[in-house]
């Protein structure tokens, strides 16, 4: 272990700004960095499963969604036969998600699964049907969602309000979290979940079922979108309709694909930022800012497919011996229509 | 009653078709799903309310809003699509970028509230114990001429036959010498031009707004998927299914029942049956 590889040196300096950001930033400033954060961890979740397995989905706010409404409830002791708390609302908010995208995973991969476009549109349908049951449901609160869901309490008699606390647990969390997904993606299993973005039926040949193999990808990712919506949820304390549906689906989408979706970290910075943006630009640009994000997304998707972020970051860890470029590359150009 | 209600559902069978046309012809031909198919239903609404306000009067905007949007058409396949038609998922991503930067500059040039264009004509036909409004009637009249229309294009005119080559071979029709980058310029244009034609027919009876494309664009995909993306006779067959079973549950049970009834069933058969319902109806009856 001499040094770093240059991709680490990133990470770690990410993590130290993230760290040391409180020191400087007002509590406003500070809760919406806390707010960000969840954003950021639920674009990591959809880079790992795009940007790794090569599962584009068009409805990931609904493991998110899924994660924000078991916390509340569990949190609130309405979900009879569960206990009611914040440890068990968490539990819940991991188990609920990672169970649904599992039979989804079951359902929509096994045999001769879907992919692509088709998947997209199936998961774009189901963000909808998610939305439009959280609406119309008044035991999950209908369109108005879900109010007061009681404060975060790691043990009786302590709440976790103050934004600076309460920002340390939540990057505490979310940093638990990345370590995973980053360690998946290092593993054996990571590798072979990229087989599967290169050439599916090839990575079949060779005797790995990846049908199974992307239905836990998407379990994992579906969870992790979870803990994302209860961090939210710990935060703001309540769930409204819109966390589930189809308007947060693509705005990760957004996110994820503007900062890079074949690094977890740059999916990350790329929701980051794109969240700080748009709360300091958008009362100077007003309507004029999701024309600009929807322009800037689709130079992205056209001329740079590995992200603004991750792009100039993948070429400087290139230069550099500590890593095998072509190992982490996201290969973009490589889902032809046949023809 | 019934009778109304079948009318009910056939025209909205009919406008889901007419909306999915020039999905289907785009999917099945250039295998680019258009996200941004929507926002040029709503470009064609916008082309009517302006060619109005010009004085132009509807008719005129009628026949404006295809060829303005297949103008714009044209412009969006040289700037954006042609670029990306080897990475498939990307043509996905790519429109639908376009589809939020159309919308958003629909709001910008015209601001972010609703408004409403009154139909041609407004009288009913029929007489004491059924009577249906007239433009409903014509709207599907018009769908069914732009099937027709697509249906004798693809194969009836040359222009077709190139086209059903390239569906079949590309890299052979190419050899043969056919123009198929000139063939994919205008097979979207064509496409963008029935979009805003939809949009221009159906402006007078839901309200004109910048989220209007939204409401048809996923009824119709899902058409276009379950019936079979491949011929045209898929999409009939998926819009009939879905507008069909849409209108009864929602008259029958209600509007939330239906939404969520034909979404799943939708999703059930996209995975069941990938290649479309017409394509399994097809094979059986060989």
């Amino acid at each position: 272990m001499a040094r770093l590889c240059r991709l680490d040196r990133i990470h770690l300096a990410l993590a130290l700004l993230l760290l040391l950001l409180p020191l400087v930033l007002s509590d406003w400033h500070l809760t919406q960095l806390s707010q960000f954060l969840t954003y950021g961890l639920l674009a990591a979740s959809l880079a790992f499963l795009w940007g790794q397995a090569g599962v584009l989905s068009f409805g990931h706010a609904l493991f998110f969604g899924l994660g924000a409404y078991a916390m509340s409830l569990a949190s609130m002791g309405r979900i009879p036969f569960w206990p009611a708390g914040s440890w068990s609302g968490l539990l819940l908010a991991l188990l609920l998600p990672a169970l649904v995208a599992r039979l989804l995973g079951w359902f929509l991969f096994h045999g001769q699964g879907l992919r692509g476009a088709y998947l997209g549109i199936v998961l774009l349908a189901l963000a909808l049907i998610a939305e439009r049951v959280a609406t119309s449901w008044a035991y999950v609160g209908g369109m108005n969602g879900l109010m007061n869901v009681p404060a975060f309490s790691p043990w009786p008699g302590l709440e976790l309000v103050e934004p600076r606390p309460l920002y340390y647990a939540l990057l505490l969390v979310t940093g638990l979290a990345m370590l995973l997904l980053e360690a998946v993606t290092r593993s054996r299993f990571g590798l072979v979940l990229r087989a599967i973005q290169e050439d599916e039926r090839r990575t079949a040949f060779t005797g790995f079922d990846t049908a199974a193999c992307k239905a836990t990808a998407l379990t994992l990712s579906g969870m992790v979108a979870g803990l994302a919506g209860a961090l939210f949820v710990i935060q703001f304390g309540f769930v409204s309709p819109p966390l589930i549906g189809f308007g947060l689906s693509t705005e990760v989408l957004v996110w994820t694909a503007l900062g890079g979706r074949s690094l977890l970290a740059a999916a990350f910075i790329g929701a980051l930022a794109v969240r700080w943006l748009e709360s300091s630009l958008s009362e100077w640009l007003g309507a004029f800012w999701p024309l600009a994000l929807g322009l800037l997304f689709v130079l992205v998707v056209v001329l740079l497919p590995r992200g603004l972020v991750a792009e100039p970051w993948l070429r400087w860890a290139a230069r550099a011996n500590g890593l095998d470029p072509a190992a982490r590359e996201g290969k973009p150009g490589d889902h032809h229509a046949e023809d | 009653m019934t009778a109304l209600l079948l009318l009910d559902a056939l025209g909205f069978v009919l406008a889901i078709l007419l909306v999915a046309m020039g999905l289907v012809i785009v999917f099945g031909m250039m295998r680019v799903i258009n996200m941004a198919h929507g926002e040029l239903f709503l470009l064609g609404a916008y082309t009517l309310l302006v060619a109005e306000q010009l004085g132009l009067g509807f008719w005129a905007g009628l026949l404006l809003a295809p060829l303005v949007v297949g103008a714009i058409g044209l412009l969006l396949e040289a700037l954006v699509i042609r670029h990306i038609y080897h990475r498939f998922l990307d043509t996905i991503l790519a429109t639908f970028g376009l589809s939020l930067v159309i919308k958003q500059g629909v709001v910008l040039l015209f601001g972010p509230e609703s408004r409403t264009v009154e139909p041609p004509f407004s009288f009913r036909l029929g007489g004491e114990a059924l009577s249906y409004p007239a433009y409903r009637l014509f709207i599907m009249a018009m769908s069914l001429a732009v099937v027709w229309l697509t249906f004798h294009l693809l194969r009836r005119t040359r222009f077709g036959l190139m086209a059903r080559a390239v569906v079949a071979n590309r890299s052979m029709a190419s050899c043969l010498g056919i123009d198929t980058r000139r063939l994919d310029r205008w097979t979207f244009a064509y496409g963008a031009a029935l979009a805003g034609f939809a949009g221009a027919v159906m402006a007078p009876i839901m309200s004109v707004d910048p989220q209007m494309g939204m409401g048809f664009l996923v009824p119709a995909f899902l058409a276009i998927l379950t019936g079979g993306a491949q011929h045209l006779a898929g999409a009939m067959l998926g819009a009939g299914l879905i507008g069909g079973t849409d209108t009864l549950i929602a008259r029958l049970v209600s509007p939330v029942a239906a939404q969520l009834i034909v979404l799943a069933a939708a999703i059930v058969v996209i995975r069941l049956c990938p290649d479309g319902l017409a394509a399994r109806l097809g094979r059986g009856r060989r």
